[in-house]
């Protein structure tokens, strides 16, 4: 049986025990507390004391007299109590009396050989008491009030019995220790608490089923992830530009032009991010291309390469480790195994769940996944024509393929059609608006009718998923790439367009220069005296590939949200209060309600994240929307399916590991880099945009810079180093090398617990190698990067605990509790949390 | 200072807990002081009413069942020996330990103690097996009423049918310990008691 299952898999914190000791431990820890606000203040110590003392009195008092009332049996220990009372305070003003007369350095100097030692004594023995004072069979009152006392007199004086100068140092160290263990404390405390939705998750998951949790935990994941990502852009990129960088009207590139300017702040021109948005610093023809911008000379132009890159690195980072750490978590305790309904018989309840709502929550998710196993069981049952089944199969396969390759020439047509529609201008919206239109429709019809011919098919929900998220995907991906290469096209003839501008321009500033030596007869050339707003630019391709991916994505995330609006949440209230008054049951008939879409909602998240891996590039305000998106949709996907979605008819697990998001997500970031590496690559920078504007490449300002502000020697190493054959194999080493840590990492620690738990047995032939339940980096993610991705990324155990222990990492559902003997024993006793399997205390 | 603390539990009974169970000192004092103050009656003995106030065992499906376990049969009460005794299942099995010499008893904490501790959770009438109807007991305990009765049975007999070996239509020890050979039993059911 799982009896105290949480005890092993619990993330550190809360290695709380058996709720015998646990209730313990969170009495033993209250007084701490209070203790550590009373700072080492001889001076004060003797009107502090009374007076907190008569505070305490009356406190006690009263909590005395309502115990009494409720128990009525109280004289013993009063008495008891009494007389120790009287003690401790002749003692007490004894002590006091002896601070208050050394409250001077100089006097302290006369502190005689015997009082010291008698203090010594004292001191030593009080703390014994505090060491000793959880074996002490008293009642917890009495022993929190003999440990406030004792501590009170322990911080005063220990200080005192340093020598000298040491004196204050001593005691000033000794606080130290304590803040900080108590910081320590605090932080842990913090960092579970900050589990972001840990709580919502939990409840869609016992309502849902771990499938349904297993896209939240995603999509925190990604926030984590886009979180890092705008942490970069904004803090290396935007906010530099605009507190350093030339305001806005200073320059052509950050002035709307005049022909623009009367309709600049219309609506309808902000929403198509023309006019004031085009030229802010939400895209890329904003920068200026100084070199060094702002008293601390930074590097702008370089700066923005490399977030460019470094955003693409980090991703591939982030999103490889994660899937070489879910990669070896599979297996555990085996769900695989064939004891599946015994296990989930005898070891689904958590014994440490102390508080109702977590334990309703606890039922919800036990009785979902019995429905899961019920269901695999049935699906293994069954049994009929196969061959019926091949052909069904194959069939639904040639069907969807014929509907891929219909809606890929739709859009071929259509994309073809509106490079025709580019040459008018009397264009009505929806011609205007075609291919956003067609590809919105397709992506939202075609899901569907893959979901209706995947009924043909007859495959256990699971493997369902994965076609029907691979189908979309080539649905998707489809689109992209049609939509990638029309932009292409554009991009082309943008940069002939600019061409011929900047030849002209260039033409007229010479006329103009020539005009002005002639006429002033100076060869030194001033600028023409131009309004910003008046000079001749040329299309700035980059803006206008920006724009492109951002209306994409307000537009992915506009129809998102108005689907969940009208097609869950309308349904759900016409279902509901229509059923009244119809002629069927609307709620078992027809429509019925929405069930969650899985394989659409995750799709959706991964091909929006490619999106703003290829736009992020040439709109850096891009991230901020998708951070913004990601944020809010948490809240109202949550919410909507919640509130409007029934569990899925057939429940079903969420495959052990989420690498398949995964990898969807890793093939989408190398569909994504691809483009954007060969623009930054291949195309010129425009010649008046942009940080890169006048240089032939944009990668030519990392040339610049070791040219410049390196070395010389430093630049011929570069210059051998930059060998693309150098940089491909490097590259590829370095993916190979985090992937292959990242493993040895993980199979290194599975052979250590594999060992300890070897040495742990009694008998070894009773158990053959059984495969460890929790390897020990399990106890890793959170410690990365507070804030991060690092938090989110163990998305594969999080569904592995779903059926079985959704609470283990609930915080929010409990008191952010004990955590076990490190509280209490001070500076040594740090080592009792930590992992939740590691040897037992001593 | 602790010479207080150690009267009220003799030093003799202490050595004798300790034999039993394999506690060390200082944990026997310290589960005394909780055992104190779960003594509301302040009689010496705990009841089954003290027990239900510890929030984790009221909230559990299977809390009643747990509580029993630390009754000898028949009883209302249990003092700390039999307290201690019930505890001593749930201490961790240490490194030092499995070297010793195998021809003494078997500790509480052994392993086969501690399934057996778990066995004797679902096997209520104490015939050493466990049937269908104290599966669906359990079950039904565990899931309430959100699954039919008719899928709760089948679920028990799959349960059965999995685990049974011999034939009987129910789960004996032995089959008990088989479907949980691949459990951390060792961890699982061990309890970080403070030292």
């Amino acid at each position: 049986m799982k009896l105290l299952e949480g005890a092993g898999r619990r993330s550190p914190p809360r290695n709380g025990e058996m709720p015998v000791m646990m209730r313990m431990t969170v009495r033993m820890r209250l007084p701490r507390k209070n203790e550590e606000e009373q700072p080492i203040r001889r001076k004060e110590a003797k009107p502090r004391t009374v007076m907190r003392r008569t505070v305490m009195w009356g406190k006690e008092r009263r909590e005395r007299r309502e115990e009494e009332r409720k128990e009525g049996r109280r004289k013993k220990t009063v008495r008891v109590r009494r007389v120790v009372r009287r003690r401790k305070r002749r003692k007490m003003r004894g002590s006091s009396s002896d601070s208050s007369s050394h409250s001077d350095d100089e006097e302290e100097e006369s502190l005689s050989e015997g009082e010291m030692a008698r203090l010594k004594e004292e001191v030593e023995e009080k703390k014994k008491l505090i060491a000793n004072i959880r074996n002490k069979p008293w009642r917890m009152k009495r022993r929190l009030m003999h440990l406030k006392e004792a501590q009170t007199f322990v911080d005063k004086f220990e200080g005192a019995l340093g020598k000298g100068k040491g004196r204050k140092w001593y005691a000033y160290k000794v606080m130290m220790t304590k803040k900080w263990i108590k910081f320590q404390r605090d932080f842990e405390n913090f960092r579970t608490a900050c589990i972001p939705w840990e709580s919502r998750i939990k409840e869609v998951e016992s309502h849902f089923g771990s499938s349904v949790a297993s896209y939240f935990i995603f999509l925190r994941w990604m926030y984590g992830m886009n979180l890092v990502l705008f942490g970069f852009t904004f803090g290396l990129v935007v906010i530099p530009e605009v507190l350093m960088g030339l305001p806005y009207g200073s320059v052509p590139r950050k002035t709307v032009p005049r022909a623009e300017q009367p309709t600049a702040q219309d609506y309808s021109v902000l929403m198509d991010f023309q006019g004031y948005c085009k030229y802010s610093v939400m895209f890329y023809g904003y920068y200026n291309d100084q070199r060094t911008i702002g008293l601390l000379k930074f590097r702008l132009p370089l700066s923005y390469l490399m977030v460019g890159i470094g955003t693409f690195g980090y991703s591939l980072m982030v999103v490889i480790r994660t899937m070489a750490k879910n990669a070896d978590v599979g297996g555990g305790d085996g769900d695989e195994g064939e004891f599946t309904f015994s296990w989930k018989m005898f070891t689904s309840w958590d014994y440490l769940i102390g508080n109702a709502e977590t334990a309703d929550n606890k039922y919800a998710s036990i009785t979902t996944s019995f429905k899961e196993s019920i269901v695999d069981e049935q699906e293994n049952q069954k049994d009929e024509n196969i061959h019926l089944r091949r052909f069904l199969r194959v069939l639904a396969n040639f069907l969807i393929i014929c509907s891929l390759g219909g809606s890929g020439y739709l859009i071929y047509f259509v994309v073809k059609r509106s490079q025709e529609f580019a040459t008018r201008d009397d264009l009505s919206w929806y011609e205007k608006n075609e291919v956003e239109i067609i590809m919105s429709l397709l992506g939202l019809l075609c899901p569907p009718l893959f979901e209706t011919i995947a009924e043909l098919e007859d495959y256990h929900p699971r493997i369902a998923l994965k076609w029907q998220l691979g189908r979309i995907f080539a649905l998707f991906l489809g689109n992209l790439y049609t939509f990638l290469f029309a932009l292409f096209d554009e991009v082309n003839t943008k940069l002939e367009q600019e061409q011929a501008i900047k030849n002209s321009s260039i033409w007229a500033m010479k006329e103009y220069y020539a005009n002005y030596s002639r006429l002033v007869n100076d060869s030194e050339a001033t600028p023409p005296p131009m309004d910003p707003a008046d000079v001749i630019r040329g299309p700035c391709w980059e803006t206008a590939v920006g724009i492109e991916f951002v209306k994409l994505t307000v537009s992915d995330i506009q129809v998102t949200y108005l689907t969940i609006l009208i097609g869950d949440f309308a349904r759900a209230v016409i279902v509901r209060f229509l059923n009244y008054c119809w002629c069927w049951d609307l709620e078992a008939g027809f429509p019925s309600y929405g069930e969650f879409d899985i394989s659409g909602n995750v799709l959706g998240l991964v091909f929006n994240q490619g999106m703003i891996w290829m736009g992020a590039f040439y709109a850096p305000g891009l991230v901020g929307i998708n951070v913004l998106r990601l944020l809010s949709s948490m809240y109202y996907q949550c919410w909507a399916v919640m509130a409007t979605n029934v569990p899925h008819e057939r429940v079903f697990k969420a495959s052990k590991s989420n690498n398949f998001y995964m990898g969807l997500l890793l093939l989408i970031l190398f569909l994504s880099l691809l483009p954007v590496v060969y623009t930054i690559m291949t195309l010129p920078p425009s010649f008046d945009c942009g940080p890169f504007s006048g240089k032939a490449k944009m990668f030519d300002v990392i040339m610049e810079t070791i040219d410049l502000d390196l070395p010389a020697f430093m630049g011929t190493i570069f210059s051998y180093a930059a060998n693309p054959g150098l940089i491909i194999p490097a590259v590829l080493l370095m993916v190979w090398f985090s992937y292959k840590k990242n493993r040895r990492n993980n199979t290194d620690s599975t052979n250590q617990v594999m060992k300890d738990l070897e040495d742990l047995l009694p008998n070894r032939s009773l158990i053959p190698l059984a495969p460890p339940p929790e390897p020990e980096p399990q106890a890793k993610p959170t410690k990365t990067k507070p804030g991060s991705a690092g938090k989110g990324v163990n998305l594969e155990k999080d569904v592995a605990l779903a059926s079985t222990n959704p609470n283990t990492r609930g915080p929010v559902s409990r008191p952010p509790g004990p955590r076990g003997p490190g509280s209490m024993a001070g500076p040594g006793g740090g080592q009792g949390r930590g992992r939740g399997r590691g040897p037992p205390l001593r | 200072m602790g010479s207080r603390a150690s009267t009220l539990l003799r030093e003799e009974e202490i050595e004798e807990i300790k034999k039993e169970t394999g506690f060390s000192h200082s944990q026997i004092t310290r589960l005394y002081s909780r055992f104190t103050s779960l003594d509301k009656g302040e009689n010496g003995t705990l009841s089954r009413e003290d027990f239900q106030r510890i929030p984790e065992l009221a909230i559990n499906p299977l809390g009643d069942r747990i509580i029993n376990a630390f009754f000898p049969e028949g009883e209302d009460q249990v003092n700390f020996r039999g307290f201690m005794r019930t505890l001593a299942h749930f201490r961790p099995i240490e490194d030092n330990e499995k070297n010793k010499n195998p021809t003494a008893s078997e500790p509480l904490n052994s392993r086969t103690n501690k399934l057996l501790f778990a066995f004797h959770l679902y096997d209520l009438d104490r015939d050493d097996k466990i049937s269908r109807d104290e599966l669906l007991q359990v079950l039904r305990m565990m899931v309430g009423v959100n699954i039919s009765d008719e899928q709760l049975g089948s679920i028990a007999d799959r349960t059965i049918q999995e685990a049974d070996t011999n034939g009987d239509n129910s789960i004996s020890f032995n089959e008990f310990i088989k479907v949980l050979e691949k459990v951390d039993v060792e961890q699982k059911m061990s309890i970080r008691f403070l030292h």
